[in-house]
């Protein structure tokens, strides 16, 4: 069962349709956790949402109770939640992004996904990772083919991944291949 | 077939009445056996036994009426703080006996004149707007908010005919959910061109409108189009609204069938082209008729995204009750079938009072001069009716 956490934003049940397509979902406001269910589940997903990480102390505990117990996901400040939980700095950019399509790249060898692949995304974000990051296990593999901005990160080996960019939004061209990938790994 | 002079009988014998646009002309509703005031202690009780009707008359076995924007806020657990404003019911239902069916061009002729103060005052001049648009491109900065609409009141006082306003107002902007409601001390006139629901049995549908222009002789549909997909402002607005209607039918509907009908087309009307979507999804089962309108209203493309946090924002600036502004007309049907608008480009008279609101959208690349101007365009088509 996948558990997700809904930082009251304007996207998460398009999220909750698309992990649908792949296993049973529970989806419950971050200040009112199913303690129950959220143990039993097999993984846990940050929602996007309004504000910064820092506005989110329930969902950051909550990462740092399961991390490496469970796999864990983050779309868009679900993403920057897990950053900041590892001591990356989240930060405001110059030029935001709401309602976008743009380019992004695969940047490293060790992705789930095919070095130098490119795919078009949706993105809403006015935040960003503050770079250089470093944590470990961490590594950023994909980024903005324009801007360079930090588009993805994976742990492979505890299993935490984050999107910036939304799969689940429709300007995101084979949304759920992302999400099929990261739940097999 | 109706009589020539129905609606002037009607109109004088100050019988409360309303009126909605159908698809061929409009339908005309009155006779009502039952009124019912809403307030935030019944309206779920009212929403949940508006279905519980006994069928006598398919036609006429619905309510039909508004939800005010602070009633459709306390629906979803967001609260409006006090406000100044005209203590205007929150919300109110009919339950009409007859119904009759009105064509496009309503017969109708008023010969009173017209009382009213021409000046119009406005609620926020151009400096405090400018203050609040400052402070919210600041939220989105910070991302609180990705897009947000400010809302600016025009108030003056008149008495008027309300028939007259509306049959003169759809000649000039016929709009696809245009509606008035006449009752003994209030009346609402609207051109509001947004569908917020349609549901027919277990399909449902939202029609988000986001980009407007102003027609010119230069201009045509596929000109429009052109416009519109070459405007990064205007697509990503729209952008926003579409993934935020999806994820409002996902709520209510079943997984993978929220789909979008018609993306990104371009409408004409009379005086403007709107750059509009159509989604749709199939109800899950045992989904009700509240929890389709919490789903939903108050609709989001009037407000901004996401809808919580900008709603929270919207409500700590905002000094004066936007009552009927941003909420919703329509009808539930006995039969569990329900069409509902979005409440924009409307008159609010109550007490001789005449109160117009508009809004325009805020996000990170808006300028503020541009969206107040916006603003009064907006609220001009309505408050020429008044000369």
């Amino acid at each position: 069962m996948i558990y997700i956490i809904d930082h009251k934003d304007s996207f998460t049940h398009n999220v909750v349709h698309q992990f649908e397509n792949f296993d049973d979902v529970t989806c419950d406001n971050f200040n009112e956790i199913d303690e129950n269910k959220l143990n039993k589940s097999n993984v846990i997903v940050f929602s996007p949402g309004p504000g910064a990480p820092k506005d989110y102390p329930i969902s950051s505990s909550i990462y740092k109770k399961f991390k490496s117990k469970k796999k864990i996901i983050g779309i868009c400040l679900g993403f920057q939640q897990i950053l900041h939980c590892e001591k990356g700095k989240i930060i405001e950019q110059k030029k935001i992004y709401h309602g976008y399509q743009s380019k992004i790249k695969v940047t490293s060898d060790n992705s789930l996904f095919k070095k130098n692949r490119k795919f078009n995304v949706g993105r809403y974000h006015s935040l960003k990772l503050k770079e250089p990051f470093t944590a470990k296990n961490f590594e950023i593999t994909m980024r903005c083919a324009i801007s360079n901005v930090a588009m993805a990160i994976e742990n492979n080996k505890e299993k935490i991944y984050g999107f910036q960019f939304h799969p689940e939004s429709f300007l995101t061209e084979n949304g759920n291949l992302f999400i099929k990938k990261i739940l097999s790994a | 077939m109706i009589k020539k002079n129905y609606l002037e009988d009607l109109n004088n014998a100050k019988k409360p009445f309303i009126i909605y646009k159908s698809n061929k002309g409009f339908d005309l509703y009155t006779d009502f056996s039952k009124k019912i005031i809403l307030t935030n202690n019944n309206v779920e009780k009212f929403i949940n036994e508006s279905t519980k009707l006994k069928s006598k008359n398919k036609e006429t076995d619905l309510f039909i009426g508004f939800f005010g924007y602070e009633i459709l806020n306390n629906l979803i657990g967001v609260k409006v703080k006090k406000q100044k404003g005209l203590k205007f019911p929150k919300g109110i239902f009919y339950k009409p006996e007859s119904k009759l069916k009105l064509p496009n061009k309503l017969n109708y002729k008023n010969l009173r004149i017209v009382k009213s103060s021409k000046l119009f005052k406005i609620n926020i001049n151009k400096a405090s707007y400018k203050v609040i648009f400052d402070k919210f491109k600041k939220k989105i900065k910070s991302g609180e908010t990705y897009q947000i609409k400010i809302c600016t009141k025009y108030s003056n006082k008149a008495h008027i005919d309300a028939l007259d306003f509306f049959s003169r107002l759809v000649k000039s902007n016929m709009a696809p959910e245009a509606f008035m409601i006449k009752d003994k001390d209030y009346s609402i006139i609207s051109c509001s061109p947004e569908n917020l629901i349609i549901k027919e049995k277990d399909l449902i549908t939202t029609k988000p409108i986001a980009g407007t222009l102003k027609k010119t002789k230069k201009l045509n549909k596929i000109k429009a189009l052109a416009f519109f997909r070459k405007n990064i402002k205007e697509n990503k607005e729209h952008n926003m609204i579409v993934d935020m209607e999806r994820s409002d039918l996902s709520k209510i509907c079943k997984a993978g069938s929220v789909k979008i009908l018609k993306k990104k087309i371009v409408e004409e009307y009379k005086d403007l082209y709107h750059y509009v979507s159509l989604i749709g999804g199939r109800l899950k089962n045992n989904i009700s008729s509240l929890d389709i309108i919490k789903a939903m209203m108050p609709g989001g493309s009037v407000i901004g995204c996401p809808k919580i946090s900008t709603l929270n924002l919207l409500n700590n600036q905002e000094k004066e009750n936007r009552n009927v502004y941003t909420g919703s007309f329509g009808y539930i049907k006995s039969n569990g079938n329900m069409r509902f608008n979005i409440i924009i480009r409307s008159i609010l008279n109550y007490k001789n009072k005449s109160e117009i609101s508009v809004a325009s959208g805020v996000v990170i690349d808006s300028n503020a001069q541009h969206e107040f101007n916006e603003n009064y365009i907006k609220a001009k088509a309505l408050m020429d009716l008044y000369k």
